[in-house]
């Protein structure tokens, strides 16, 4: 079976196919425990169980110490592009804007000042360029993924 | 006499008293806000009570309520825990004068700690060593800012700034160089001023290469104040301890004496009752010096209780009650280390992180205990502090302690939420760690642009083999099918299992 996993490196596309009880992938090898954990086979010859959770559309993996979250991309589904804009990292209130739309800014400036869970986090420019639009005022809450700001990329 | 302790606090050092209380025999009363009804410490304490309101403000700092609550169930006894009011005199003399006892030291003890000059003062007058900084007293910004340029030339590079009334790493501003001293200032005072109601700081040179070293103390109404030796805390990110030990890799016996005797006579000189740390900066000559008093229970007591076998809290509710401590001639047994679990993305500049505690597995075996307020199901979410819970192990060594940590947070799954296990396991091979050579500056030197997993490539692959196997097989609608198979294999009546031969 053919799935499609995004990853921090990018979307991967990983084929399982079944044979009685054990999965194969390549040389790697899994069976699915009785409890719902899986046995790993690698390649290498090293073996482990890896804990599983989907939560949403993303599972959740432990292996070998390890904790891996995979996004299940669904067959068809659109990719969403990353562009200009700066998101909120998680929830939260702005309690500065140290730019005005229009000015010109260099990548890692620090553009904006949240606070979330009591602690103030720096919204630094992604790119060098022009500031194009800010969305927040200070003293305004946001949401996680809200777009803060925007910033028109330099082109040189 | 002491019968019936209100909690006033949440999470996992409510469960830790909760839990004391119930060993002690005592009735216990939680607060809770409403966010919070499905949580652990609720379910431990015998009578739990809503907090109305919606912010912190309005529910655990809310002190007219508390207080309200204290006495209409009854209670006689009140203790605050760590953060929240913990270390407000006046929240401790309102308890005080309401004829409830406060489970820690008096209000005059809380407030000459709490002010970081008076207790400077204090402690230079008991004969304690502190390290050269200046209070900037005014609260307004203009003055502020001049003040803080003109005492930063006295105190020296690098410097320090803090919190007038802080604490937890909150309005703390490490400064390297004058030509960054007034964004530090300004942002220095915005967080103590959101945090603290209070936008005071206070200026201190910053030793370098120093530990961080503490002594805990107990004290009781008959006379007796002792020490119960040391941890270290010297693994710190942004001053926020994350690794913790004792004891303290590099202490000498002279050392431990001559820091203990101080630590005593800092609690003598504000005539300390209950348990409580003095904290301080160990230099690599040997020389220490005066940091700050915690008048509270510390998220790190833990490691003293299993190296000396005292339980810090269930003294603390004996000592409130009146009666003598009962801990006898002290000895320190083994190495004991803590981590604390973090709900954050360590690869993401330890951005906290929210979601479902899908699952939520401790390791178990030897040596190991948790403190925690959650359990599997529970839902992190952005409105209190990220720490999830702390890991603790106890081993005859140094080195075996070590090698337990690593087997325990090798064991231990959380999914649904990122958390930094990986990061604390990564900590346990670093090799400042290893050696013991740790000193509070050692994670920036160490990540300077951030923290990423060391990952082999390989183990990648089986967790996508194993995510595209679970998504194939159906696993994530498992639980229905295993809840229904459990009919038939699951839970059986005990009575039919039960072997009847009784002897």
């Amino acid at each position: 079976m053919q799935h499609q996993f995004r990853t921090e490196q990018g979307s991967v596309e990983v084929i399982v196919a079944k044979q009685g009880n054990v999965w194969h992938l390549g040389e790697h090898q899994a069976t699915v425990e009785s409890d719902g954990r899986l046995r790993i086979h690698l390649a290498s010859g090293a073996s482990g169980l890896a804990t599983v959770a989907k939560v949403g559309d993303t599972w959740w993996i432990h292996f070998e110490g390890h904790t891996f979250c995979l996004e299940r991309i669904e067959p068809g589904a659109s990719q969403s592009g990353e562009e200009g804009g700066l998101t909120a990292p998680m929830p939260g209130k702005v309690i500065d804007v140290l730019v005005k739309v229009g000015q010109a800014v260099e990548a890692g400036q620090t553009l904006m000042v949240l606070e979330a869970m009591k602690m103030e986090h720096r919204i630094l420019a992604s790119t060098s360029g022009h500031i194009k639009g800010i969305h927040f005022a200070a003293g305004e809450q946001v949401q996680q993924g809200s777009v803060l700001l925007e910033i028109d990329e330099d082109e040189d | 006499m002491v019968s019936k302790v209100l909690v006033a606090n949440r999470g996992e050092i409510a469960c830790r008293i909760l839990r004391a209380c119930r060993e002690a025999g005592l009735t216990s009363v939680a607060i809770y806000a409403a966010n919070d009804s499905k949580s652990l410490f609720v379910e431990l304490a015998d009578q739990a009570i809503l907090l109305e309101g919606d912010s912190i403000t309005e529910t655990y700092l809310n002190q007219r309520q508390i207080l309200e609550i204290a006495e209409s169930t009854g209670a006689d006894a009140l203790h605050p825990g760590f953060g929240f009011l913990s270390e407000r005199a006046d929240f401790a003399r309102a308890v005080t004068q309401a004829g409830i006892q406060w489970i820690g030291p008096s209000p005059s003890a809380i407030e000459k700690m709490g002010d970081k000059m008076t207790a400077r003062i204090t402690m230079r007058d008991a004969g304690v060593p502190v390290i050269p900084g200046e209070e900037i007293e005014t609260e307004d910004e203009t003055e502020a800012l001049i003040a803080i340029e003109q005492a930063s030339t006295r105190v020296g590079y690098p410097l320090l700034l803090k919190a007038s009334s802080g604490g937890g790493g909150k309005g703390m501003r490490a400064v390297e160089h004058p030509e960054d001293l007034l964004e530090a200032a300004r942002s220095a005072r915005r967080e103590a001023l959101a945090a603290f109601g209070d936008g005071r700081v206070y200026l201190e040179r910053l030793l370098t290469g120093s530990k961080h070293v503490e002594i805990q103390i107990l004290a009781d109404r008959h006379g007796r104040i002792i020490h119960l030796g040391e941890r270290e805390c010297s693994v710190q990110r942004r001053h926020q301890k994350v690794f913790e030990e004792a004891p303290c890799s590099t202490m000498t016996e002279e050392i431990r004496s001559a820091m203990g005797k101080a630590a005593v006579a800092a609690a003598m000189a504000v005539n300390y009752e209950g348990a409580g740390t003095v904290e301080f900066l160990l230099a690599p000559s040997g020389e220490f010096f005066f940091l700050e008093m915690n008048t509270r229970i510390q998220v790190e007591h833990p490691v003293t209780e299993l190296v000396t076998g005292v339980d810090i809290v269930r003294e603390q509710l004996r000592i409130a009650a009146g009666e003598p401590m009962s801990c006898g001639e002290l000895h320190m047994r083994g190495h004991a280390i803590e981590v604390r679990l973090y709900a954050e993305d360590a690869a993401q500049n330890f951005l906290p992180a929210i979601g479902p505690l899908a699952v939520f597995q401790p390791p178990e075996g030897p040596g190991i205990r948790l403190d925690t307020g959650v359990r599997e199901g529970d839902e992190v979410t952005p409105n209190y502090d990220p720490m999830l819970a702390k890991l603790i192990v106890w081993a005859p060594s140094r080195d075996e302690a070590l090698q337990r940590m690593r087997r325990a947070l090798d064991e231990f799954v959380v999914l649904g939420t990122t958390t930094n296990i990986r990061f604390l396991r990564e900590l346990c091979d670093v090799p400042d760690v290893v050696e013991g050579t740790t000193d509070t500056t050692m994670i920036d030197r160490l990540w300077p642009e951030g923290w990423s997993p060391s990952l082999p490539i390989e183990f990648e692959d089986g967790a996508l083999m194993a995510a595209a196997v679970a998504e194939s097989a159906g696993l994530h609608r498992q639980s229905t099918s295993m809840a229904e198979s459990n009919e038939h294999t699951g839970p059986v009546s005990p009575f039919m299992t039960l072997n009847r031969r009784y002897p």
